[in-house]
């Protein structure tokens, strides 16, 4: 692990005057995987991506990318590292090919290679067909390509994208997916994202930052059962009983193994959401005692622990104390 | 190198692709054009093209704030600077690409005079010699006022304030430097040395002696000074953006 790791961040800090946006956060990304940087908007993924690219420098701590320091060998990092900032910054006067080639120059690639790689990432990001047209006239769909196809066009081992798929459409999402999927091996990948799905759908590890601390990491299963051993949604089930509201209530909460009952909607029909011990075999009392009630059970299903409300759970201000 | 020609043929071309060159260029000809046909292109005087280089930097004045204006300013602002400092390329590549894409187009504009010139030879013999030297000294002067430019483009995130603050010295430099000169009373301690000093910041009086045919290392040296102190600012503010 240690000797295969492509990022490696130790205690990196960042204040902007008194504001402290990364707080000694820490955190490996193994060689050829695809790393998920998960928080909320302001949490401080873009200020430890542009530390990791050189764009800034830490106020203190340090990190290796590619095994060169980012403070003292930036541009040794800086030829090692994609990079496809939030927005995909471009020139609108300029036509893709053009544009690639300029990148290509700014590498110090010579004409030969230049030539051979934006064929090669034009046809990997769908541009092929596109490559004449000015940046300025592309969708957004196309500008995001570019923007991936400008961070590979080096051939790096090291990629870092920063919300690579807002403002895309859902067809266009999945296709960036794609692609950044098709990436893992070749490329180490660290995405950084506020869509949970994308992260559950793309990556091997999840780090999850909120508030300039890291407040969990680990594959996305393994975060799962950590909320579900918080005690949060893993054993959750969702009851939709018809009856009288005030005694389905008092019912299920007073049978055994029951440690939380939730209205989510109230009226002839109920909508429970039940929080208990699920070897206590709650879905059988449950379903026992409806029918001996005489009432109507017309749903249950075991809610199933999603990062989304893993997420939501520990990046609350009000509960992320407990949960870090 | 060939990183600083990537930056400064990119930004050569971008200018060309804005309609801000065309109407520069219109402009510059237009008003250089006023100067020949009133104090150079006179019947039965000598074809004496002095007066046109000599005063020419009246119109740069207001035409290389222009050229250089975007140069940084719309990199922030549109957020390509990060792209461009996360790519392997040095600050001071970054910033001497720039330059010299500036001074290409700067080089056009001044380029574009020798119609005048052509207009004289047509009619007259005029002398060479003066003409060669007045482009020499259009070059470096346009070396300053370009890396004036490149340093208040560095400063602002907005083009028309980088422009503005870019014409404000300009116009300090090339034409009040000049006036103050004389309001210094000869009562003051020290006038005649404040006098010189003022005198030697102006741009005028350098260029008057390239466009009376005059290489004098001091011209020369005001220029090339002027030059190398606005480019090694612009490389502090970028060093010290670095660091916000």
């Amino acid at each position: 692990m240690q000797n295969a790791a492509e990022i490696v961040v130790q205690r990196l800090t960042k204040d902007y005057g008194r504001f402290r946006a990364v707080d000694d956060i820490s955190f490996e990304v193994a060689k050829g995987s695809v790393v998920g940087f998960l928080g909320p908007n302001g949490a401080g993924k873009t200020t430890t991506i542009r530390m990791l690219t050189c764009y800034m420098p830490p106020s203190s701590g340090s990190a290796r990318v590619a095994g060169f320091d980012v403070f003292g060998q930036s541009l040794q990092v800086r030829q090692n590292i994609g990079y496809l900032p939030e927005n995909t910054p471009l020139y609108p006067e300029m036509r893709v090919e053009e544009y690639l080639d300029y990148r290509g120059k700014l590498r110090g690639m010579n004409r030969a290679a230049r030539r051979q790689r934006i064929a090669e990432v034009a046809q990997r990001c769908w541009l092929t067909e596109r490559l004449r047209w000015l940046v300025g006239k592309l969708s957004k769909g196309y500008r995001q390509r570019l923007g991936i196809a400008d961070a590979l066009l080096h051939n790096p081992p090291v990629l870092v994208l920063d919300e690579p798929t807002v403002g895309l459409d859902p067809s266009q999402i999945r296709e960036a997916r794609k692609l950044i999927a098709e990436l893992a091996g070749r490329h180490t990948v660290l995405l950084s994202t506020h869509i949970l799905s994308e992260v559950e759908l793309v990556c091997q590890r999840v780090i999850i930052i909120g508030r300039g601390k890291i407040l969990a990491q680990g594959t996305p299963d393994e975060l799962k059962q950590q909320c579900a051993r918080a005690g949060a949604a893993g054993s959750r089930l969702l009851v939709e009983v018809r009856g009288p509201s005030d005694q389905v209530l008092s019912a299920i909460k007073a049978l055994p193994g029951v440690e939380k009952v939730q209205v989510l909607a109230d009226g002839p029909v109920q909508s429970l959401a039940v929080v208990g011990r699920l070897d206590a075999q709650l879905r059988e009392q449950i379903a026992a005692l409806v029918v001996q009630r005489g009432w109507a059970l017309r749903e249950m299903r075991l809610g199933g622990a999603s990062l989304e409300e893993f997420f939501v759970q520990i990046t609350d201000p009000g509960t992320s104390q407990a949960a870090a | 190198m060939s990183r600083i020609m990537a930056v400064a043929g990119r930004e050569l071309k971008s200018l060309f692709y804005s309609p801000v060159a065309y109407i520069v260029l219109t402009l510059y000809l237009l008003f250089v054009g006023l100067l020949f046909s009133m104090l150079v292109f006179i019947p039965g005087e000598l074809a004496n093209p002095q007066p046109m280089f000599e005063w020419n930097h009246l119109i740069l004045i207001f035409i290389v704030p222009f050229i250089t204006m975007s140069l940084l300013a719309e990199e922030y602002r549109s957020g390509r600077f990060e792209v461009l400092r996360t790519s392997p390329i040095a600050e001071l590549e970054i910033i001497i690409g720039k330059y010299l894409g500036a001074m290409g187009f700067y080089c056009v504009v001044i380029a574009s005079s020798v119609v005048f010139v052509l207009t004289l030879m047509a009619f007259g013999r005029p002398d060479f010699h003066p003409i060669f030297t007045s482009y020499l000294g259009l070059l470096l002067m346009g070396s300053m006022m370009v890396a004036i430019g490149v340093f208040f483009s560095a400063l602002s995130e907005h083009q028309i304030l980088a422009a503005m603050s870019t014409c404000v010295t300009l116009v300090a430099l090339g034409i009040l430097v000049g006036f103050v000169r004389q309001l210094v009373p000869t009562s003051w301690f020290a006038a005649t040395q404040i006098r010189h000093v003022l005198g030697y910041m102006a741009i005028e009086p350098h260029m008057a002696n390239f466009a009376r045919g005059v290489v004098d290392t001091q011209n020369i040296v005001y220029f090339l000074t002027g030059t190398g102190l606005f480019l090694f600012l612009t490389y502090v503010v970028l060093e010290s953006r670095r660091w916000r």
